[in-house]
């Protein structure tokens, strides 16, 4: 069970002596309650505070890294079920699969593929993440060639997929040290996957053959000193919801903290579907065939929907867009900085076929309505913005299209920027017929 | 030893009866029950699994143009493209949207009701309606759409807030069920729902769609919606123990397939993605419109499925 901030604080030297970074013990214990803390940070605690404070102040799934260097990334340490509760702090990796059988020249390509395919969206680049290798052909040999070959980038995160601990060995002699997951470890290789872990560092991948095996497995690993540990789920789509919603709730309940790890899903039979299920579910690194561009693109962009932060709303840079080729007499929108705000005006205006201005004013993501009620959007931001993207060296009239729901301002905004300004609607499907009818151009 | 947890489940959410054949007072071959899910979408051995409805068009001037290539030969043909839903997709359900009456000045309600009716005799499936939306002409749209489907039980959409006692007067009457749809928000979803009962639709007779943002604009809070309006129902809230659709249409309009080189692929994996999500978050009518989306979201929700009295 989770302990208390007071609870912590009682084990705490009580010194406030800021050697944490905390300004006192107190704020300490909080945030170790908060399971936003290492007790490590403290110098002075004791062995039995330790022990306390590191089984309970833990976040309910284990924090893992993947990799090393510039692609690396972070998965596990989430805190709620559902992503409105707070948020989905790591999204999950997505890996492409490669056989050790594959030629040489097949392997490059993946491998190129997951290192260069990157989707621009809002400014954030959508990356895959690493290459997982499986060894088909049995041969340490063979499988090591094949890591070999991805390993050339010396970037690219990995997963080294053989169940056979003399071919894994191989592999591991070459990237162990980057930080790999490797796996499946079953009850038969446990003893030999343990010691690479503790000689490599490198985190372990826990199949088991239903839940209850793959509690005894984890609580084998632990007893062995090895704590980077990540469950396979995979299966049946049907079966990996279950069981993810299972131990996801065990574990943030920290019932069975056997299940505290992030999930490993291979993804290979179930293909875009499978990814979806994955990233709506729970999974930590999904491994996949490489898909077609489309898919690939529509999996990133779920991942980063899922993934959003529902307490901020995503915002777009404030500045001027042009949409199409404007020129000096083409009409200026205004709008707020509020990104689906911004892609349904940008949408419609595309769609009248005809170039304009689009002024995006900073409301800190807050939509028109919004931004309106709270006087995000008000006279000031507006003139402010007008000569921050210098407007007037852009075009040779001085009129604004304003959102409908920002009509109460129409007046204060004429008087303190000197521009005109004319009420756009409300709604942005109806911007055609506004600009056709209304302003008659 | 089994694992479970207890997340304090009280409600169930209702089941809604769509279609009705011969012995059931219509002409169907078949009828659905859906909803009566117990547990979160996918977990515990209740509830009924999520359909494939196909959308077609009377009038394709509106379609995205991904589909109108994608069903060149049907396109302005709606018994024959209904019919190629059923017997060749086969999908479960099929939805006509009656484009037409989206068109500025429209008056040709017989026309519409004549399209209507060879969709009922081209297809044995159950059908979803989808109506005008413009408040001068809703009432005569729906009263005769309802008319024209009588005891077949037809979903007739879309109910919203500023505009639903059309469409509930002719569900009323003709007993037919209602999609009430409220823009991206549980309290919008429930005030509708108040209202749609106080105009006498019964609860069994509602269908909620929580409006399905596209991919990558605006779809996680749709997402979340959902899971909000089911977690709301099990926890039981009967103003929103109702079964959920999701229609990505949008999803088939964004720049990232409208652009693209691959616009088949693109329309195909932005519409099943979209979908599958919609599936987990709760949803149990899923509507596609690109025909090539049906048979991989099909397998997906049987995969999804399988097992399902395991854990």
């Amino acid at each position: 069970m989770a302990l208390k901030a007071l609870d912590i604080y009682k084990l705490l030297p009580k010194k406030n002596c800021k050697e944490c970074g905390d300004q006192t013990c107190l704020t300490f214990a909080m945030k170790l309650a908060q399971g936003k803390g290492e007790p490590d940070a403290c110098p002075y605690l004791d062995d039995n505070a330790k022990a306390v404070l590191g089984a309970s102040t833990r976040p309910p799934i284990q924090k893992i890294t993947i990799g090393m260097g510039s692609r690396a990334f972070t998965v596990g340490e989430e805190f709620v079920f559902y992503r409105h509760e707070k948020t989905y702090y790591h999204q999950p990796g997505i890996v492409y699969l490669i056989s050790d059988m594959d030629t040489e020249e097949s392997i490059r390509e993946v491998a190129r593929q997951v290192r260069e395919n990157c989707l621009t969206r809002i400014g954030i680049d959508l990356l895959l993440n690493g290459v997982a290798v499986r060894a088909d052909s049995g041969s340490g040999e063979q499988f090591s060639r094949a890591v070999r070959i991805v390993s050339e980038g010396g970037d690219l995160p990995l997963v080294l997929i053989a169940p056979d601990p003399a071919v894994m060995e191989k592999a591991l002699e070459i990237c162990g040290n980057y930080a790999p997951v490797i796996g499946p470890v079953t009850p038969d290789n446990v003893t030999e996957f343990c010691e690479f872990a503790r000689k490599y560092g490198v985190t372990l991948v826990l199949k088991g053959d239903d839940l209850p095996g793959l509690a005894t497995l984890s609580e084998k690993c632990l007893s062995q000193k090895v704590q980077n540990l990540m469950l396979d789920l995979s299966g049946s789509s049907g079966r990996y919801v279950r069981e993810a919603t299972l131990t996801r709730q065990l574990a943030l309940s920290r019932e069975v903290t056997a299940f505290g790890y992030p999930v490993f899903m291979d993804a290979s039979e179930s293909g875009l579907s499978g990814v979806v299920t994955g990233i709506a579910k729970f999974a930590s690194v999904i491994v996949t065939p490489p898909l077609q561009k489309p898919e690939m693109d529509a999996a990133l962009v779920m991942r980063q929907n899922i993934y959003t932060d529902p307490q901020k709303p995503i915002q777009i840079t404030p500045g001027l867009y042009r949409i199409g080729t404007p020129g000096k007499d083409d009409l200026v929108f205004l709008t707020v900085n509020f990104s689906l705000t911004y892609f349904t005006l940008q949408g419609y205006l595309e769609a009248t076929r005809r170039s304009c201005w689009l002024l995006i004013v900073d409301t800190e993501g807050m939509s028109v309505l919004t931004a309106v009620a709270a006087g995000k959007l008000n006279e000031f931001v507006i003139k402010d913005a007008i000569t921050l993207f210098k407007l007037a060296d852009e075009v040779n009239h001085k009129t604004l299209i304003i959102p409908g729901y920002a009509s109460p301002l129409s007046g204060r905004i004429e008087e303190v920027s000197g521009w005109n300004v004319i009420v756009g609607p409300r709604d942005a499907a109806e911007i055609a017929s506004f600009i056709e009818e209304e302003l008659k151009v | 030893m089994n694992y479970t947890y207890s997340p304090g489940w009280t409600t169930a959410v209702r089941e809604v009866i769509i279609g009705a054949t011969p012995d059931e007072g219509g002409t169907r071959r078949i009828s659905y029950r859906i909803g009566g899910e117990q547990d979160l979408p996918f977990i515990g051995s209740s509830g009924h699994k999520p359909l494939i409805a196909f959308e077609i068009c009377d009038d394709p001037a509106i379609w995205p143009e991904v589909v109108r290539c994608a069903c060149t030969k049907l396109i302005d043909r709606p018994a024959d493209w209904a019919a190629y839903a059923d017997t060749v997709l086969r999908a479960d359900l099929i939805r006509i949207n009656l484009t037409s009456t989206k068109r500025r000045n429209f008056s040709d309600f017989d026309g519409v009701i004549k399209t209507v009716k060879s969709i009922l005799a081209a297809t044995s499936l159950p059908l979803l309606i989808e109506g005008s939306a413009d408040l001068e002409i809703d009432s005569e749209v729906y009263q005769r759409c309802g008319e024209a489907g009588q005891g077949e039980r037809l979903v007739l959409g879309t109910a919203e807030a500023a505009r639903y006692r059309s469409v509930a007067a002719a569900a009323i009457a003709y007993g037919h069920c209602v999609i009430a749809q409220s823009p991206i928000d549980v309290n919008l979803a429930k005030q509708l729902n108040i209202l749609l009962r106080e105009a006498g639709v019964a609860d069994d007779r509602i269908i909620i769609d929580p409006y399905t943002g596209a991919l990558g604009y605006g779809f996680e809070y749709t997402y979340s919606t959902m899971e909000r309006i089911r977690f709301a129902a099990l926890k039981g809230d009967m103003d929103l123990a109702m079964p959920l659709i999701s229609a990505p249409s949008d999803s088939l309009t964004v720049k990232e397939v409208r652009e693209s080189v691959y616009s088949h692929e693109a329309a195909i994996a932005w519409e099943v993605a979209t979908s599958v999500a919609a599936a987990l978050a709760g949803a149990v009518i899923l509507v596609v419109r690109h025909p090539g989306s049906v048979p991989p979201l099909k397998e997906a929700i049987d995969t999804l499925w399988t097992e399902k009295e395991g854990v």
